[in-house]
């Protein structure tokens, strides 16, 4: 599947890396475009402060605060690495780093699992596939929190979920008073939520697909199982892979089910990360502590990107 | 060449100190504190909770009793839910839009003592007699002996009950010197065809209320008494309400601040509820102004002491003219004000000299009788800075202890454990 292409400037591009360009041309000094350097930083110039306001500042503000104590009302005292220390032998970070990790394990694979499914059953021919593409965007659509707190009534002791399994002889579950099952709750709520989203993305990704490759391995023979591994998974592997590295980094960053549903309860078996960064800054007002928490997280979401990076030389094809 | 580099160099510095320069006025904007910060014109600004039309219409009623006593007087007010309200109010206070005015409930000045001007000298300069409030406000309101917060609103927390449901089961109304056995025969009579006898409220303020009945304060001055035996037993009470007399619905995981109690009990579906007077308007325009009824907590031996959980305004350390904010305080929270504000609101006025007036126009006899006993007789208890994390805990944990998994003594070990982290 590799080949060699040229890219806009005419660099040959070889299996997604760049081959570097000819030394003895030097430092490139002229501006194809022509006019003075300043216009150029003034077209980035916006961005660039947004950037830096939003995210850059923000970020080392947050990593700086991690060596320190402090509180929302109060000043700052630093500490030197006391919170990331404290941190490794906090049982309630810990917990909420193992929560966190059986929902990312749990949720990702469901996730991409059951887009890829509904992605292709409506490149199918059914009826109306367009509105159900709509339909199953809508909860992707609509705010977590509010459609968590319409989940939390009809998961309650008494509520229709569990009037509908008594029903059928399947209930009561106590599905907001047993911490498994209140973790289950919060993943399936959250698949409801996010799978549309990923559906349509992978849906174009199949749609790009040639129908001249299908037909042609319909000519050779090729089953649904075979077609489906050999030709449509690998020509789709760049959208795959964009909804994993999108859906493993959110799915570390789950807050808004879990504080909105159970609260982190019952006990903390459903206290994510994030929920217990939110605790920690918002309610027992460690705004140090909280930032070393945040410190961590991004740590672990940029060592789980950089592995899909790296991982996807072996995978994705981008031709 | 050399030349060229330097000045290409200066100009980048020259570049970079202008965007520095640009970025920092931009983040000493948010710090707040000039002349007009926390005013808009000659109008204060108050933050406080607003979860829908009656808190609105509260806020309306204070300010406009606030004019009634000082004309002059001009308060405008914003805020979120109370569920969002106590963590975005660090933020706020910090914010270059901080208000001059805050709101507390629930005696919870403690975790926001570095961003609130004390009120004690201003009190002495502009003459106000504080023992016209209800001392144990004043308590709770202090920390470390200076005073945060006056109060407008002593509502103790007291036991709703829908009296039509207490007809049909043949229950008498609670008397004064009800105790905790009435209490449960009461819960048992009223449960049936899928209603329960009581609604069990999330987090520390029932086991306070119980504690405060029988006398025992559920706070010192270390914190919230974890070990104290009248503690575990408070909190058992509620556990065997659900798993024993099975008059209650169990706790299930929620997110804090939410009141699955309160929705239970406005839509009939628990003859009873424990809570603070300040639901009382809501319960009544819900279920019919005549068909709620209150009565005191309910005791080991019928002599029932309240727990006082009202609510007070606080100014600023930002605040632009402490002064002023003061004086609408004062007119807000005056006998004429409080007086004022009782013929719109069922809320019980902090200032004693103001109670009469409320009897009058919100409260019957039998509503008085249990009001006086109520802050008359308070259990004093001080609020520890970490009641939000108490709470918190509590709500997550004592989940365990309605499903079985967990014992009480567990689960206060486990908030205990959490307390200390």
């Amino acid at each position: 599947m590799m080949s060699l292409r040229r890219d806009l400037v005419g660099n040959e591009v070889a299996g997604g890396s760049v081959a570097p360009q000819n030394r003895s041309r030097g430092r490139l000094h002229r501006r194809p475009l022509g006019g003075p350097r300043w216009v150029g930083w003034a077209f980035v110039l916006p961005g660039l402060i947004g950037l830096a306001v939003f995210i850059v500042i923000p970020q080392v503000a947050s990593l700086v605060l991690g060596f320190s104590e402090s509180t929302l009302l109060g000043g700052i005292e630093f500490t030197g690495t006391q919170n990331f220390v404290r941190l490794l032998r906090d049982p309630q970070f810990l917990n909420s780093v193992l929560v966190t990790a059986i929902f990312v394990l749990v949720y990702v694979p469901a996730n991409i699992a059951i887009s890829m499914a509904m992605a292709l059953w409506l490149k199918t021919r059914i009826a109306g596939r367009n509105w159900l593409r709509v339909i199953f965007l809508i909860p992707a659509l609509s705010p977590m929190v509010a459609n968590a707190a319409v989940f939390r009534l009809l998961f309650q002791k008494d509520g229709a979920i569990n009037q509908l399994l008594t029903g059928i002889g399947l209930g009561p579950v106590p599905w907001l008073s047993d911490g498994n099952w209140a973790l289950a709750v919060v993943i399936g709520v959250s698949l409801w939520q996010s799978f549309g989203y990923n559906m349509i993305v992978l849906g174009a990704g199949i749609d790009s697909i040639s129908p001249d490759v299908i037909a042609a391995s319909r000519i050779d023979g090729a089953g649904r199982l075979r077609r489906f591994f050999a030709i449509t998974l690998p020509l789709v592997s760049p959208a795959l892979f964009f909804t994993t590295v999108l859906t493993v980094i959110g799915a570390w960053q789950t807050f808004a089910q879990a504080y909105v549903i159970t609260g982190g309860g019952p006990g903390n078996s459903t206290m994510t990360i994030m929920l217990y960064l939110y605790q920690t800054a918002f309610t027992n007002d460690q705004l140090g502590y909280a930032s070393a928490i945040a410190t961590v997280l991004f740590v672990i979401i940029a060592i789980f990107t950089l592995f899909q990076l790296w991982g996807q030389r072996k995978w994705v094809h981008y031709d | 060449m050399k030349s060229l580099t330097k000045v290409g160099r200066k100009r980048r510095v020259s570049a970079a100190v202008a965007v520095a320069g640009v970025l920092a006025l931009g983040l000493a904007a948010c710090s707040g504190g000039g002349s007009s910060s926390g005013l808009d014109g000659k109008t204060l600004k108050m933050y406080t909770w607003i979860g829908g039309k009656a808190d609105r219409q509260q806020w309306s009623d204070y300010i406009a009793g606030g004019k009634h006593a000082d004309p002059k007087m001009a308060v405008s007010f914003s805020g979120p839910p109370i569920n969002d309200y106590y963590t975005k109010l660090p933020t706020v206070m910090k914010s270059s839009s901080a208000p001059c005015l805050v709101t507390f409930q629930n005696g919870r000045v403690g975790q926001y003592v570095q961003g609130l001007e004390p009120l004690d000298e201003l009190a002495k300069k502009n003459k106000v007699d504080l023992k016209a409030y209800s001392s144990a406000m004043l308590e709770q309101l202090s920390v470390k002996g200076k005073l945060y917060s006056i109060p407008f609103n002593a509502g103790p927390t007291v036991v709703l009950y829908n009296k039509k449901l207490f007809a049909a089961a043949g229950i008498a109304d609670p008397k004064n010197d009800w105790t905790v056995d009435d209490f449960i025969a009461a819960a048992k009579a009223t449960t049936k065809d899928g209603v329960y006898g009581f609604a069990i409220p999330q987090g520390s303020n029932p086991i306070s209320t119980i504690m405060a009945a029988d006398g025992h304060p559920y706070a010192d001055s270390k914190g919230p008494k974890l070990d104290d035996p009248n503690f575990k037993d408070a909190l058992q009470l509620l556990v065997d309400l659900s798993n024993k007399y099975k008059v209650a619905k169990p706790l299930e995981a929620a997110a804090g601040g939410s009141f699955p109690d309160i929705d239970a009990f406005s839509t009939g579906q628990a003859a009873m509820e424990m809570q603070g007077l300040w639901d009382l308007q809501h319960e009544q325009q819900a279920l019919g102004k005549d068909n709620v009824g209150i009565a005191v907590i309910p005791s080991k031996t019928g002599t029932s002491k309240g727990f006082i959980g009202g609510s007070g305004f606080g100014i600023t350390k930002t605040c632009g003219d402490k002064q002023k904010a003061f004086k609408a305080i004062e007119a807000m929270t005056s006998k004429s004000g409080l007086e004022y504000v009782t013929k719109a609101q069922a809320s019980v006025p902090a200032r004693l000299d103001a109670l009469d007036a409320w009897s009058t126009n919100v409260g019957s006899p039998a509503f008085a009788s249990v009001i006086k006993q109520m802050t008359g007789d308070a259990t004093p208890s001080p609020v520890p800075s970490n009641q939000a994390q108490l709470d918190t805990l509590l709500t997550q944990y004592e989940v365990n202890a309605f499903s079985g998994k967990s014992t009480v003594s567990e689960v206060l070990a486990q908030v205990k454990a959490g307390l200390a982290q």
